[in-house]
């Protein structure tokens, strides 16, 4: 029986300690390397850095343009977000609150968008994102982020509606505000940490979609971070410092919002993942 | 109140609506539409009826080992990872040895965008610089230095291994479940003497059918979209070892420019899906009460 316990405490420990160093240990091997020099890299792969030089971080910003492909990341990820969750506030409230007609039929639609894999949808998105004029447009990503956020926004936001008591908006009513003033005076900002955990679902969706950025774009003009790193993979193929240095650009920021959003970004994974 | 505001609800639901049919709505009725035509960019879809379905599972070894690898790592994914992640759900559960610290560093990889956990596997898995291979030297067996992500014998593992990280929504997800059972149900049970070991095995474990059923899902269903880590790694080969339906879709869309073929695969992707959460729906009995 002890060694049983005994046994189990290790595999415990074990199990624990192969989790962190296959989440920590790449990103951990990469941060070091983007240290580096060339031949460092190629002879002492697994030891220290001699130096903590930031040559390469500097090479990254003038080999690709990456400062062009940064700004377009923060522009997608602040409008993105911004247009989802009022869009997506304001059906959401009505959907949570009101009796009307099509409302079944309206859930269900919204709802039947969860079982659409993204993939499916490449090639015709491509083609109403070109007949729209918006093809290689950073305003054609936002629309498509915005719509795809679409059902976890939805559900995010009505279940939060939901606890809202009825007696806030009836007694706003008979003090004589209207409909908007309601929502917006009101509402919105009981709604803040709904809002904090749909926006962070949604900003972190912007910040690191892949599969419509390679089809709706072309060219560096309108590109996001993660695309970034797929064509440096070519570009920096021979310069492996500058290449970490570049991965490590595109991961700090998402890990920094991650560390002091934990709570939000929790929250709204499990709720997101719920409904997905 | 209802009939005052009817404007209002108009009004707030409509630009939802538009985004919804510019979205999604059109795309679903392009796809179903031109999947029975023959179709390139600049051409008029021409109809052909079935012919691209039957082509698709008559004459198309590529669709074949897409949908093959597709299926065996939703297969995966939706067995080792859930249960890797429920695992680790009850390991953390139990406060101990820094927990808090695991927790976060855990759900790293869920963080930072695919294609970015795609270039550290990349990195880490280098013939030439990787850390792994580094490693398999240093212990003096340079024999398993392999190329991994480009070697027809280990390229599938290498792909599936980069997704293991992925299990970390399960475990948020169980976590959260384990924290709405009642704590009296924990204190009658030690009252009568159960082990910590059979608390989780008699008491936590059963209660977690349907959340573990939402998880078989959700890990399944994330297979049908992965196509960034891929694309970073091996970009669907050596050959077409590492293809799956959704590199196999982008293929054929925008690189052979066959937009209606590419749409049938679209088709079958979403009726693969789902079946694949039928099936487990009933497997699991979600949405029935417990037992």
């Amino acid at each position: 029986m002890r060694i049983l316990k005994k046994g189990l405490v290790v595999l415990k420990y074990g199990f624990v300690l192969l989790i962190i160093l296959l989440s920590l240990g790449p990103f951990l091997w990469v941060l070091m390397a983007s240290f580096k020099t060339n031949a460092e890299i190629l002879n002492n792969s697994l030891g220290w850095p001699k130096s903590f030089r930031f040559s390469n971080y500097v090479m990254a910003f003038k080999i690709a343009p990456l400062s062009r492909f940064y700004i377009n990341s923060v522009i997608v990820g602040i409008f993105g977000t911004l247009l989802n969750l009022l869009l997506l506030g304001m059906s959401g409230y009505v959907l949570a609150r009101f009796q009307f007609r099509f409302k079944n039929l309206l859930m269900g639609a919204f709802s039947l968008s969860l079982l659409i894999p993204g993939a499916a949808m490449l090639q015709p998105l491509y083609l109403t994102v070109n007949t729209l004029g918006l093809y290689d447009k950073v305003v054609g990503l936002i629309i498509v982020y915005a719509g795809f956020g679409l059902p976890v926004s939805l559900y995010i936001l009505s279940s939060y509606f939901l606890t809202i008591p009825k007696e806030m908006e009836e007694s706003a009513y008979l003090d004589g505000a209207s409909f908007i003033q309601t929502f917006f005076r009101i509402i919105l900002p009981i709604s803040k940490p709904g809002f904090g955990t749909a926006g962070v679902m949604q900003f972190l969706l912007c910040w690191n979609e892949f599969q419509f950025a390679i089809i709706l774009t072309t060219g560096n003009q309108s590109r996001t971070l993660p695309l970034a790193l797929y064509y440096f993979k070519s570009q920096f193929a021979s310069d492996y410092g500058v290449m970490f240095a570049a991965t490590m650009v595109v991961i700090i920021p998402s890990i920094l919002v991650y560390i002091l959003l934990q709570k939000q970004v929790v929250s709204g994974l499990a709720a997101g993942a719920v409904k997905g | 109140m209802v009939r005052k505001n009817k404007g209002y609800i108009t009004l707030f639901l409509l630009p939802t609506v538009v985004l919804f049919i510019v979205v999604y709505a059109v795309s679903i009725v392009i796809l179903f539409g031109t999947s029975f035509t023959e179709w390139s960019s600049g051409r008029k879809p021409i109809f052909i009826g079935l012919a691209n379905y039957i082509q698709l599972f008559t004459d198309d070894s590529d669709f074949r080992q897409s949908f093959l690898n597709t299926g065996v790592w939703v297969l995966l994914q939706s067995t080792i990872h859930v249960a890797i992640g429920t695992v680790f759900a009850i390991i953390l559960n139990m406060k101990e040895f820094y927990w808090k610290f695991a927790r976060t560093v855990y759900m790293f990889p869920n963080i930072i965008s695919g294609a970015a956990v795609g270039m550290l596997f990349l990195c880490m898995l280098n013939p030439d610089f990787g850390a792994v291979n580094s490693i398999v030297r240093l212990f003096g067996n340079a024999d398993y230095a392999q190329n991994w992500f480009m070697d027809y014998t280990t390229a599938f593992f290498s792909v599936t291994m980069t997704w293991l990280p992925y299990a970390a929504v399960v475990t948020i997800l169980i976590l959260a479940e384990i924290a709405a059972i009642p704590e009296s149900l924990f204190e009658s049970a030690r009252i009568d003497g159960a082990s910590e070991l059979k608390i989780n095995f008699y008491i936590i474990l059963p209660m977690l059918r349907n959340i573990i059923g939402t998880c078989v899902i959700l890990a399944g269903t994330s297979m049908l979209q992965k196509m960034d880590i891929i694309m970073m790694t091996t970009g669907g080969g050596p050959g077409n070892e590492t293809m799956n339906l959704p590199i196999y879709i982008y293929k054929t869309a925008l690189m052979e420019n066959n937009f209606g073929y590419s749409n049938s695969v679209g088709v079958f992707l979403i009726g693969f899906g789902l079946a694949f959460v039928l099936l487990c729906r009933n497997l699991f009995r979600i949405g029935s009460s417990q037992n």
